[in-house]
């Protein structure tokens, strides 16, 4: 790419909106969880808008233990990832296609064919955004007696990551001759068997599908512990993070980019795309008045119950919700998350029903609201500052907070050249300028 | 009438259908285009098999498609919005939370038309029948009025109407409930290719048994006993049907001559009964005579040679069966199960029980 540095952007679905109350909105689809087109016309919203890819998260279980919060709620239930990504690829042309799967709770071997499928299925846009499941709740989906301690689980998703690796690297390009007149349906020197037996797997022979189109999938990852960090800077081509201030997130940035270059990489071979969750309107009031109707919608209980489990304390509620967030032990789950709230209901004296209601917007990412012009220099600023190669947007509310974003965003930020006009390429390698892997 | 579904592959079901073609193969447009033919002749299903993780290392099969059955039919159930889609999935490939999680995600993205071509372990300690009901329990994880989407109360669901497995047995414990909406046909399909240690969990679980008798006769036999296991399973026979499986060569002597001659090196097509070459009349009596004297309910078609093969048999075998009232012309109903005349399955009684209390 000559000239200017552009920002990479993803477009992060979820049904009704990012914001817990979302589904309440006068202007959401209540259905929206569990309609098919509803998620097809975001994609093309989103590739008719030039973003570099759709994103979307999973837990393998519900997401509240108790069932009258959780019917307060429109998270309980979902589409697949997988299966979902898979039917909005053929429906797209041009964007990437990022799926989050847990690697605690599948194989290698299923994992690495599934995505290698999508690949095939869009043409080279699939990406897998790799997660280790932090949730009881998930936990006992599994028939585990219990959450896998913090360091086995990265111990596991490690050699995960390195089996499915070696699995899309297991058949080259044009692998498949299907010679006819020599009956060599597939040339043996192209296909290289993996034979890995390790602590948590054994993942053997080549991958049953042709090599994807862009080399091999996109990998994401969004670790934040140390561990988590390395596995990044070993394996991942885009970190998907959380940070709330521009020196957080500047802090993250450079120490991930620092650990590159001790596994023999380019600080361009990752990209960073931290989570940010924008209200746009006319004016910085008018998008202040857009947080708070969203804000009034949200009841209490579920606002602390979210909170409660993002922190891993099972229960906040015996506390008083206008005093301060309780001291507590660090869990197994989540524990950069866990800090993240802490610093900042330290930082802004916050109770723990404003840490919840802070919380409930978008899970603890970056919020701004403001003027096209306002978020467009929030967004520049943690660019430039080299804080981001660019964002994972979170609307709020779908469709309408993706729609603002596009129609008063984006045009700004193309006119500060920050934003592509055009696709340059066909896969999601391409549109993220990475390198096609050999 | 008789239930037709098509069985859908890159180059058909002959082992050496692959000699002479190219990757073109592989995209997924072609068979796109399998399956919309499919779907204008008013077809029940199309299913996709799948080698299943028979792990290859130098012997990729020309049989398997490039792509993993489930996503595969949740990409094409986008684009062709009234056939039902039937996937294969092993039991040893798969946690049964995320398989139920899976197809229940296709049966909603395609709107009630998907089923679950269930693939057995080799394992004889009951563990596929957990497995199997494991899965059917997570599938009824909610009521069709659990979802109430009440903005103004914020209640979203009702929560005595959401249901916790709460499963403990011997090979799988699993909580629940599925994070997935109860599916738009009460549950997906569940279907099952019969081998020979499948019998009993094929009447106690599957929708649809797929046999592959060699001759008439046989399938009479295979039909009786499976009718009686599926009694004696307590089950309502109607709901239950045994398609089996046919190879047409429409018009095909040449092809069937040339792809058997290059088995001479390779795998052959079964010399038996289910192999018909001839012409679409031929082919017409040959289906006539099986569905009418056997006890099944209709076929599930392999194509020997695709796209040719599932081309000839759309376009001249199908108006042959539908000229004979053999088979309907067009859809009655959305779901799958309204094509294959099976009823929405009612939440289980020990469920309705819950509600009660």
């Amino acid at each position: 790419m000559t000239g200017k540095q552009q920002m990479k952007l993803g477009a992060f679905l979820m049904a009704g909106g990012h914001h817990i109350a979302a589904w309440r909105h006068p202007d959401a689809h209540a259905l929206a969880g569990s309609d098919i087109d509803h998620y097809i016309a975001l994609a093309q919203m989103a590739e008719a808008a030039k973003f570099d890819m759709i994103f979307v998260e999973d837990a393998a279980a519900i997401r509240e233990r108790n069932p009258d919060l959780a019917g307060q709620a429109a998270r309980s239930t979902s589409f697949e990832p997988l299966s979902l990504l898979a039917a909005l690829a053929v429906n797209t042309s041009h964007i990437g296609l990022v799926a989050t799967a847990s690697t605690s709770y599948t194989e290698p071997y299923g994992l690495a064919r599934t995505f290698a499928s999508l690949d095939q299925l869009s043409g080279g846009r699939a990406g897998w955004n790799l997660v280790t499941s932090a949730s009881d709740l998930e936990a006992e989906n599994f028939a585990s007696s219990g959450l896998r301690p913090h360091a086995q689980r990265y111990e596991r998703a490690q050699e995960f990551a390195d089996a499915v690796l070696a699995l899309w690297d297991s058949v080259e390009d044009n692998a498949y001759v299907l010679d006819g007149a020599a009956a060599t349906y597939a040339d043996p020197r192209k296909l290289h068997p993996v034979d890995h037996h390790g602590r948590y797997f054994t993942a053997t022979g080549v991958l049953d599908s042709p090599r994807s189109p862009q080399g091999r999938p996109v990998m994401v990852q969004a670790g934040a512990s140390d561990v988590g960090k390395d596995l990044a800077a070993r394996t991942a081509d885009v970190v998907f993070a959380a940070a709330q201030t521009l020196a957080d997130s500047k802090a993250y940035y450079d120490d991930v980019k620092s650990r590159l270059a001790k596994f023999g990489r380019q600080p361009d071979d990752l990209k960073i795309m931290p989570g940010v969750s924008p209200i746009v309107a006319g004016s910085e009031s008018e998008a202040r008045e857009m947080y708070e109707t969203l804000q009034a919608l949200i009841p209490d209980a579920v606002g602390v119950a979210l909170l409660a489990s993002y922190l891993s304390i099972g229960d906040l509620s015996g506390y008083d919700l206008d005093g301060p967030l309780p001291d507590m032990p660090q869990t197994q789950a989540m524990q950069s998350r866990q800090q993240l709230i802490i610093d900042t209901g330290k930082r802004e004296n916050l109770s723990i029903r404003e840490s919840a209601r802070r919380f409930a917007g978008a899970r603890g990412h970056w919020q701004v609201f403001g003027t096209p012009v306002q978020i467009a220099d929030a967004l520049q600023e943690r660019f430039e500052a080299g804080a981001a190669d660019g964002f994972n947007i979170m609307p709020p509310l779908f469709p309408t907070g993706l729609q603002d974003f596009i129609r008063l965003v984006l045009p700004e930020l193309r006119r500060r050249g920050l934003f592509r006009d055009a696709y340059e390429g066909r896969t999601l390698r391409a549109h993220l300028g990475l390198k096609r892997s050999i | 009438m008789m239930h037709l579904g098509l069985s859908i592959s890159p180059f058909g079901h002959h082992p050496q259908a692959w000699r002479g073609e190219d990757a073109d193969a592989f995209n997924v447009a072609q068979l796109a285009a399998q399956v919309s033919m499919a779907q204008e002749a008013g077809v029940d299903f199309v299913l996709f098999a799948d080698r299943l993780g028979q792990r290859p290392s130098d012997n990729l099969s020309p049989l398997a498609t490039p792509f993993e059955p489930t996503t595969l039919v949740a990409a094409l159930a986008t684009l062709a919005r009234k056939i039902g889609f039937v996937a294969t999935a092993a039991t040893a490939q798969h946690e049964p939370y995320n398989l139920a999680r899976r197809f229940a995600s296709l049966d909603t993205i395609s709107g009630g038309r998907c089923g679950w071509n269930l693939v057995a372990s080799d394992r004889s300690d009951g563990w596929d029948d957990e497995y199997a009901s494991v899965v059917t329990g997570l599938w009824d994880s909610w009521d069709d009025d659990a979802f109430v989407y009440d903005k103004a109360q914020g209640r979203f669901f009702i929560a005595d109407r959401m249901h916790v497995l709460n499963h403990i047995g011997p090979h799988f414990s699993v909580r629940g409930p599925l994070n997935v909406n109860r599916s738009p046909q009460g549950r997906p399909l569940v279907t099952h290719v019969l081998t020979p240690g499948t019998w009993d969990l094929a009447a106690r679980f599957a929708d649809v048994i797929v046999i592959a008798p060699p001759l008439p006769e046989t399938a009479t036999r295979v039909v009786t006993d499976l009718r009686r296991r599926i009694a004696d399973a307590g089950r309502d026979g109607a709901q239950v049907k045994i398609l089996a499986t046919v190879i047409p060569w429409v018009d095909g002597q040449a092809d069937f001559q040339r792809l058997q001659h290059l088995s001479s090196t390779g795998t052959a097509q079964p010399d038996d009964g289910r192999v018909v070459v001839g012409s679409p009349i031929d082919i017409a009596d040959a289906l006539q005579h099986w569905f009418t004297t056997t006890g099944i309910d209709g076929f599930v078609v392999e194509p020997p040679v695709a796209p040719k093969g599932t081309e000839a048999f759309i376009h001249h075998v199908v108006p042959q069966l539908r000229r004979r009232e053999l088979f309907r012309d067009g859809y009655a109903g959305t779901t799958l199960r309204d094509h294959l005349g099976l009823p929405r399955p009612a939440l289980p009684v020990a469920t309705a029980k819950e509600r009660e209390s």
